[in-house]
């Protein structure tokens, strides 16, 4: 029995990898080791930024470091050998990017002040190095080796003028006619851990890890923008030759992003609930989406509500929504108090992919957010989390709303099919995990998985092992265990292992063989039938043989259940370990059918098809309405080029 | 507006055709679904999966289906769900989707077939009677071998468009005027563009080999270089007339198209919704076909009325074949 029984009562000798010095600052959420001063300044006319930054870092690691690491995000659109574009052309998008596409960071000056207020000029030691890879053309990340090394909780500033050219969209950064979407845009410290340094290469697959700081950030563009950014507006005022200056200011985030357009339409809302903080929402939208404001304001609200009402509140008074524009390349991203959605013109209300969207980027101010979960090694613990949790918001929220919906006509004409109704476990990715089930093992760094398939685990395995833990678990405890992981962790750096601990401890048993199949390897589960009859045995009575069969390397149990033509039905509990089980049945009635887990605890199952057999079936006419219905499309096909000829 | 009336006329009074077209295009889908029927029956076997699919829609199942499909399976989509049939070949056409290759070949046989009838069709409706089954094969035999040298600068015509016109407009003018636009009903427009312009030059292209083929038959011409010749002449000396009779057939088709969205039946269930469904489906696709016929009948009467007259075709009809029982007298 590997699930049963043994149940082990985890409490308070959970280990958790804190690093020494990872707990909050004397009056404030998180540790605040890497707060960050910015002005910066926008020039449209040659599409660049120009910044000065003052870092205050502080060491929160058990050891001393000699060097310091900072990631150029932008550099991967320097050349066309860099990580990121190495890799996307792995994933299959050979596309070579327009000449005038390309965006780099370049670092004019670097001083270090220490606390002794001796100050440092080390730009010229300033240097690339390529941890993840040991690729010589990749410029995202420089090493610092220092004069003298910066000791545990010892705090330097460091002062960085850089200046960048601003790329046309990549990883949902860059510029599109007038409007400006600026994610990963600054120079960035790494995080030190006890470990040393995680400082990961921009990757085409995974995204971003950094400490909590404040952020004081004023940006200058043209008068008569608008401007959206992480954080709070503090004070808007007038910049020389017709620019003004935006300050923003926010307390423990771990990153900032800005927007400006002139086109923008400003709405704001206040989120309110009984038992929740109020939130002001602000929404930037598109002039074209006027009429879909209220559906933005709603969708947000959804993820505010629900996320809050499970995991815990939302921890900041406001949050940015910007809705991206047409071929920005910006849509569904999260950031630190500000996030993007992203929608089209033409958008049905039984098509809820802008209230999809809207709710997993909001839903990222939990997973990712707050909880600073490392998104280069364990993309899992941000985007799988937070899948999972959109998919059970979107179906509590809008799942009577939600229809399958597909495009047509290069993607502008969408085409409801009120057939459909989306089931959650659509949103969950069921297809596209089962595509590529077997393509990497979630324990791998995320950095690593192969380019094309590695969302599939990260998001969609993710989510369905969630799903299996809720309805296996039960929702009670799965959403006890998340809410004590989300306190436990917010504006800290989790591992995997501080997750399945958390939910090891709310589920009061050693869940560990399910993380095992499920985080540690790459087996599928796939229980089915193998037979069923049943025949007479004499004296009105019935002999009736089922089996059950484990196709799938991964184990789990499930259930078997038997029903006969009288309505009785027979439940087996299977621990699913051998590779088959044979139930025998004598009966007074013949058995109708069978079923291996009827309730679909198993939501990984590759294969729900084989789970049942029945000894009426009724795939003749299923098959026949089916392909009567696709005659009709296919002579469509026929007619519609015919009438060429 | 006349030649479009007489047009019907001739349609109407030629049921046989009508008919036959259909038979055809049943004939060309049925052992392709017969094929499909197969693979679902196969994958649902004794599943009670195929309970939910017969009484409505099993998506899940379908998703399943659709991961292990290959061939012509992999083209069984939601799409073949009412109206969405159109809307997803419409697509396939404009947007150039690559047809799988059993589908093409079937395709090829089909569109074959038409080149075949169509000489038999529109000596039919030149000559506004009957001449009989066998005279209407021997008359289509009689053309199909100029059609088909015909559908050789079709083909090569078509793969032009296609191939290079296609690209041109959408993979190179609609992207590059689109890609740096922060607004997309900017884009829409441009896309609308687009179709517009590819439309109206297959729309072009398709009335000059329309024509061609009306003017082959009726002037009973050999030569496929000179019918060309012969139809672009015509359609530049009587653009209106031309233009008129296409616009009303295009506002017919998007007529029986706008009802068949209207009245198009969903998933339906298995039994009698099934059957209704296939009546319905299958008057969508004889409405298609006689929208297609009317356009060969309108076109020949235009011909017709401008350089000849009702009923007029230089070949004689071919002569009946004597009956057996005047041998044994």
């Amino acid at each position: 029995m590997l699930f049963a029984a043994g149940l082990v009562v985890l409490c308070a000798g959970v280990a958790e990898s804190t690093q020494e010095f990872d707990q909050s600052a004397p009056g404030a959420r998180s540790p605040r080791n890497a707060s960050y001063d910015i002005d910066v300044r926008l020039e449209p006319g040659d599409r660049s930024l120009h910044g000065t930054e003052r870092i205050r870092w502080r060491n929160i690691s058990a050891h001393p470091t000699s060097e310091l690491q900072f990631h150029l995000y932008w550099n991967a659109w320097r050349n066309g050998e860099s990580t990121w574009l190495r890799e996307r052309r792995l994933g299959g998008n050979t596309t070579t990017p327009r000449s005038d596409a390309w965006g780099w960071t370049d670092i004019r000056q670097l001083r270090i002040r220490w606390p002794d207020d001796r100050v440092d000029a080390l730009t010229p030691r300033l240097h690339f190095i390529a941890p993840d890879d040991g690729n010589g053309a990749d410029q995202t990340v420089a090493a610092l080796p220092l004069p003298r090394p910066v000791a545990p909780n010892e705090t330097v500033e460091i002062d960085i003028e850089w200046s960048a050219k601003i790329p046309r969209p990549f990883a949902r950064t860059g510029y599109v006619d007038d409007y400006y979407f600026f994610g990963q845009w600054f120079p960035k410290i790494g995080v030190l851990e006890d470990a040393g340094w995680n400082t990961h290469q921009f990757h085409s697959g995974t995204e971003f890890y950094s400490d909590y700081g404040v952020y004081d950030v004023r940006m200058t563009v043209p008068r008569g923008y608008v401007v959206g950014a992480s954080g709070r507006e503090v004070s808007v005022s007038d910049g020389p030759n017709g620019t003004a200056i935006h300050r923003y200011h926010e307390e423990d985030i771990h990153d900032f992003a800005w927007t400006t357009s002139a086109h923008y339409l400003v709405r704001t809302r206040t989120f309110q609930h009984p038992t929740l903080p109020g939130v002001q929402m602000r929404l930037l939208l598109q002039p074209e989406h006027a009429d879909q404001e209220q559906r933005h304001f709603d969708a947000t609200a959804a993820a505010l509500k629900n996320y809050g009402e499970w995991f815990g509140a939302y921890p900041y008074d406001h949050v940015t929504v910007v809705d991206p524009a047409f071929q920005s390349g910006s849509r569904g991203m999260e950031y630190p108090t500000l996030f993007t959605a992203g929608t089209r013109w033409i958008a049905p209300r039984r098509d809820i992919a802008l209230e999809e969207v809207t709710v997993h980027e909001a839903g990222h101010q939990w997973w990712y957010g707050a909880v600073g979960s490392n998104e280069f090694e364990h993309a899992w613990m941000d985007e799988g989390i937070n899948q999972f949790s959109e998919a059970r918001a979107d179906e509590v929220a809008f799942g009577g709303n939600n229809y399958l919906v597909r495009r047509y006509f290069g993607g502008f004409i969408p085409w409801v099919f009120t057939d459909i109704r989306v089931q959650r476990h659509w949103d969950e990715g069921i297809n596209g995990y089962r595509a590529q089930a077997e393509s990497d093992a979630q324990a791998t760094p995320s950095f690593r998985y192969w380019p094309s398939t590695g969302g599939n685990i990260t998001y969609f395995k993710t989510a369905l092992w969630l799903h299996t833990l809720e309805k296996w678990l039960g929702w009670p405890t799965l959403e006890r265990g998340m809410s004590a992981y989300f306190a436990r962790w917010k504006f800290r750096h989790p591992q995997p292992e501080d997750f399945f601990a958390t939910i090891n401890e709310a589920a009061g048993r050693d869940l560990t063989p399910f993380w095992n199949e499920v985080y540690r390897g790459s087996d599928t589960f796939d229980y089915g039938v193998q037979q069923l009859t049943s025949t007479p045995a004499g004296q009105g009575r019935f002999r009736t043989t089922v089996v059950a069969r484990r196709f799938g390397e991964a184990i789990f149990p499930v259930d078997v259940v038997t029903t006969f033509s009288d309505g009785a039905k027979k439940t087996e509990r299977w621990d699913g370990v051998e590779r088959r089980i044979i139930y025998r049945y004598d009966s007074k009635a013949r058995a109708r059918s069978v079923q291996v887990d009827p309730n679909r605890i198993l939501m990984l199952d590759v294969n729900y098809t084989n789970n049942s057999r029945t000894l009426q079936p009724r795939a003749d006419e299923a098959s026949l309405k089916w392909s009567l219905k696709w005659m009709t499309w296919l002579q469509d096909l026929l007619i519609t080029y015919a009438s060429l000829v | 507006m006349r030649p479009w009336c007489d047009g019907w006329r001739r349609v109407v009074s030629a049921p046989h055709a009508i008919v036959g077209v259909l038979v055809l295009t049943l004939a060309a889908a049925l052992p392709l679904a017969l094929t499909l029927r197969d693979a679902l029956r196969d994958h649902l076997g004794s599943s009670l999966e195929a309970n939910q699919a017969a009484d409505g829609v099993n998506y899940d199942w379908w998703q399943e289906f659709n991961l292990q499909a290959t061939g012509i399976a992999t083209t069984f989509t939601p799409s073949v769900i009412g109206a969405a049939t159109t809307l997803d070949v419409a697509t396939a056409l404009l947007d150039e989707r690559r047809i799988v290759t059993p589908l093409a070949a079937a395709l090829l046989v089909y569109l074959l077939a038409w080149l075949f009838v169509s000489g038999g069709i529109l000596d039919r409706y030149a000559r506004g009677h009957s001449i009989g089954g066998h005279g209407f094969f021997a008359v289509s035999g009689t053309f199909f071998l100029r059609f088909l040298r015909l559908a050789v600068v079709m083909a090569f015509v078509y793969w032009f468009l296609f191939t290079y016109v296609h690209t041109w407009l959408f993979d190179r003018w609609y992207v590059d005027q689109t890609r740096d636009l922060a607004v997309e009903r900017t884009a829409f427009y441009w896309r609308l563009l687009m179709y517009a312009v590819f439309i109206a030059l297959l729309a072009l292209t398709s009335v000059v080999f329309d024509y061609a083929k009306v003017r082959a038959v009726v002037e009973d011409r050999r030569s496929m270089a000179g019918a060309l010749i012969a139809a672009l002449r015509f359609i530049v000396r009587h653009p209106g007339r031309v233009v008129a009779v296409y616009l009303l057939n295009a506002l017919l088709f998007v007529l029986v198209v706008g009802v068949w969205a209207l009245v198009a039946p969903g998933a339906g269930g298995s039994g009698l919704s099934m059957w209704m469904g296939v009546v319905a489906s299958q008057c969508y696709i004889l409405a298609r076909l006689v929208v297609k016929l009317q356009v060969m009948a309108s076109e020949t009467a235009v011909f017709q009325r401008s350089l000849a007259h009702w009923g007029y075709t230089a070949m004689a009809a071919a002569p009946q074949p004597t009956p057996p029982v005047i041998e044994s007298v």
